[in-house]
């Protein structure tokens, strides 16, 4: 599997990183209550330094680099093979939950079958595929490999996908419905800044600004002239106060939240790196 | 591998890092010292209690979905919210479901939620597959979240995390069955949905503002307070950047460095110019 050094001494690492894991989980055992909790406080630390040091480190001005960028790069590979690992955890505990469904007979278990025969199948195939694709273990593939895989995954997952992303369109419907009946002034002034937005980004805004007779074309002459009348009629038009309302009322807001979100991280971060959020630690 | 950023592509974005920690290190401290901090109402996390109360009096379940979040610093958010909701159904003996579709959420969840069994001092009440990872397929999760909250007819819906566009499929799956639904997200892209959906909505910021308005904690209270000092700075930059906009032009040294990548050279060499000409 590994056919060069580097990848050899990654492995290396990784089970090295293993054996250091599971020689810390009877040490963390046998420790008391605020002996662990410095011990993890203390880890935390040195992985949050690790990856703030990297960022506030000068770097080299031609490899954009420092000392610290290529382990930190493994590192981000390291956190996939854990992502990979949690991901078997997880399919575990749904076979785990449907298989008991099944045995014990329990309310709805019909579903849980159709969803073990679901996985089984999807899985075997897939597997069959990526081996074929990839010619391990001598696996070819068969007019049956090519069938069933192209029944399954592109006319199967992929439709139902589709199905799910379509049903959006409806639920947009009955949404905007209630979000939309007039209730109060808040819910008039929303009614009837949506209805500009939608008329004016479709073609009926233009339609009706030109029926109305606004100007079509902003000329020379308008922008050199902010307060002429052509120049004012002209702003009137539906595209353009669409336009402004996106880009001039809404993206300042979106903006706001964005910077109040990214504080709130940032503080959240802190917190975390510093073992002071005590919510689920 | 790509390019990372570094504190050297922009000092002046490093600076405000290290402002904004140290703005909300100092408040804690001051909050850890027994200064009285104040935290405004949201009702939004008001009605949790309300919503859990429906649920117990129906006898029907509690859901909560951290949506597609990976985790971090969300998902850890999302799941502190979700211990504190745990702790208050295992007063009842309300069933809960918590349906993911991250598998490392799934796996924490698990320890957390039991945590709050215990914590409440109801362990016997922990059911380990009332945690659910479903699939991490965006989709094929939409369509199992939407699925059980049908078949189960949930009382009360809790999302908070990232949502993108399964956000509605949730939301009015749970107004079709009548749940009180209350939403906490920081995909802005996603919030009209669960405004328009949902009976509370907790947005941007306040989603981490949960914490510390649930517990109470002087750590958070104070963080708080380092937040809200943080957005006044940034405040405060951005109506002077204008001003300095319009008065300097977009060119000027001083522009540069507070609005663009890489303006602290020029800044730097305008700066050593004027104090050598003063």
């Amino acid at each position: 599997m590994f056919d060069t050094r580097e990848n050899i001494w990654a492995a290396f690492w990784m089970i090295g990183a293993a054996i250091l894991i599971f020689a810390l989980i009877p040490l963390l055992q046998t420790l008391p209550p605020r002996g662990r909790y410095l011990l993890i406080a203390f880890v935390t630390f040195i992985a949050g330094l690790f990856f703030a040091a990297e960022f506030f480190l000068p770097v080299d001005e031609k490899t954009g680099k420092n000392f610290l960028t290529d382990p930190f790069q493994r590192l981000q590979g390291s956190l996939q093979v854990i992502t990979a690992l949690s991901l078997g955890l997880g399919t575990y505990g749904l076979i785990r939950l449907h298989l008991r469904n099944a045995v014990q007979r329990r309310a709805q278990w019909g579903y849980s079958i159709v969803l073990l025969v679901s996985f089984v199948t999807m899985a075997f195939f897939s597997v069959w595929n990526t081996l074929a694709e990839k010619g391990l273990l001598g696996v070819q593939r068969t007019p049956l490999l090519e069938r069933a895989f192209t029944l399954l995954f592109d006319y199967t997952l992929v439709q139902l996908d589709a199905t799910m992303f379509s049903l959006i369109a409806f639920y947009i419907f009955s949404a905007a419905y209630r979000a939309f009946r007039i209730r109060s002034v808040e819910a008039s002034i929303l009614m009837f800044t949506a209805m500009i937005v939608m008329i004016g980004i479709v073609p009926l805004g233009k339609f009706i600004s030109d029926s109305i007779g606004l100007p079509i074309m902003m000329t020379d002459e308008m922008r050199t002239n902010p307060f002429a009348l052509e120049t004012i009629l002209y702003s009137l038009r539906l595209p353009e106060v669409a336009n402004w309302i996106l880009n001039v009322l809404n993206a300042p807001v979106q903006r706001a939240i964005e910077f109040g979100v990214g504080i709130g991280a940032l503080a959240m971060a802190i917190r975390l790196w510093l073992s002071l959020e005590r919510g689920i630690t | 591998m790509g390019s990372y950023q570094h504190a050297q592509d922009n000092w002046f974005a490093a600076f405000i890092i290290v402002f904004i920690a140290a703005a909300v290190l100092i408040n804690i401290w001051r909050a850890r010292a027994g200064k009285q901090l104040y935290i405004r109402r949201i009702p939004g996390l008001d009605a949790i209690d309300e919503a859990i109360g429906r649920s117990t009096e129906l006898g029907r379940p509690v859901t909560m979905i951290p949506g597609l979040t990976a985790f971090g610093v969300e998902a850890v958010q999302a799941l502190t919210i979700f211990k504190y909701i745990t702790k208050q159904i295992a007063r009842f003996a309300t069933p809960m479901r918590l349906l993911t579709a991250n598998p490392t959420v799934y796996a924490v969840a698990q320890e957390a939620i039991s945590d709050a069994y215990n914590e409440a001092g109801r362990p016997d009440l922990y059911d380990p597959d009332s945690i659910r990872f479903l699939s991490s397929e965006q989709f094929a999760f939409a369509s199992g979240v939407a699925g059980l909250l049908q078949r189960e007819r949930v009382a009360a819906n809790f999302m908070f995390g990232i949502f993108f566009a399964e956000s509605l499929i949730f939301a009015e799956t749970g107004n079709i069955v009548g749940a009180v639904q209350i939403a906490g997200t920081v995909s802005f892209t996603q919030v009209p949905f669960f405004v328009a959906a949902c009976d509370y909505t907790i947005i941007g910021d306040e989603f981490y503002a949960t914490s510390a308005y649930i517990s109470r904690e002087p750590v958070l209270l104070g963080s708080m307070v380092g937040q809200d000092l943080a957005k006044l700075a940034f405040g405060s930059l951005v109506v002077g950047g204008a001003v300095l906009s319009t008065i300097l032009g977009p060119n000027h040294p001083v522009i540069q460095l507070l609005g663009k990548p890489g303006g602290w050279e020029p800044f730097m060499q305008w700066l050593s110019q004027v104090l050598g000409r003063g």
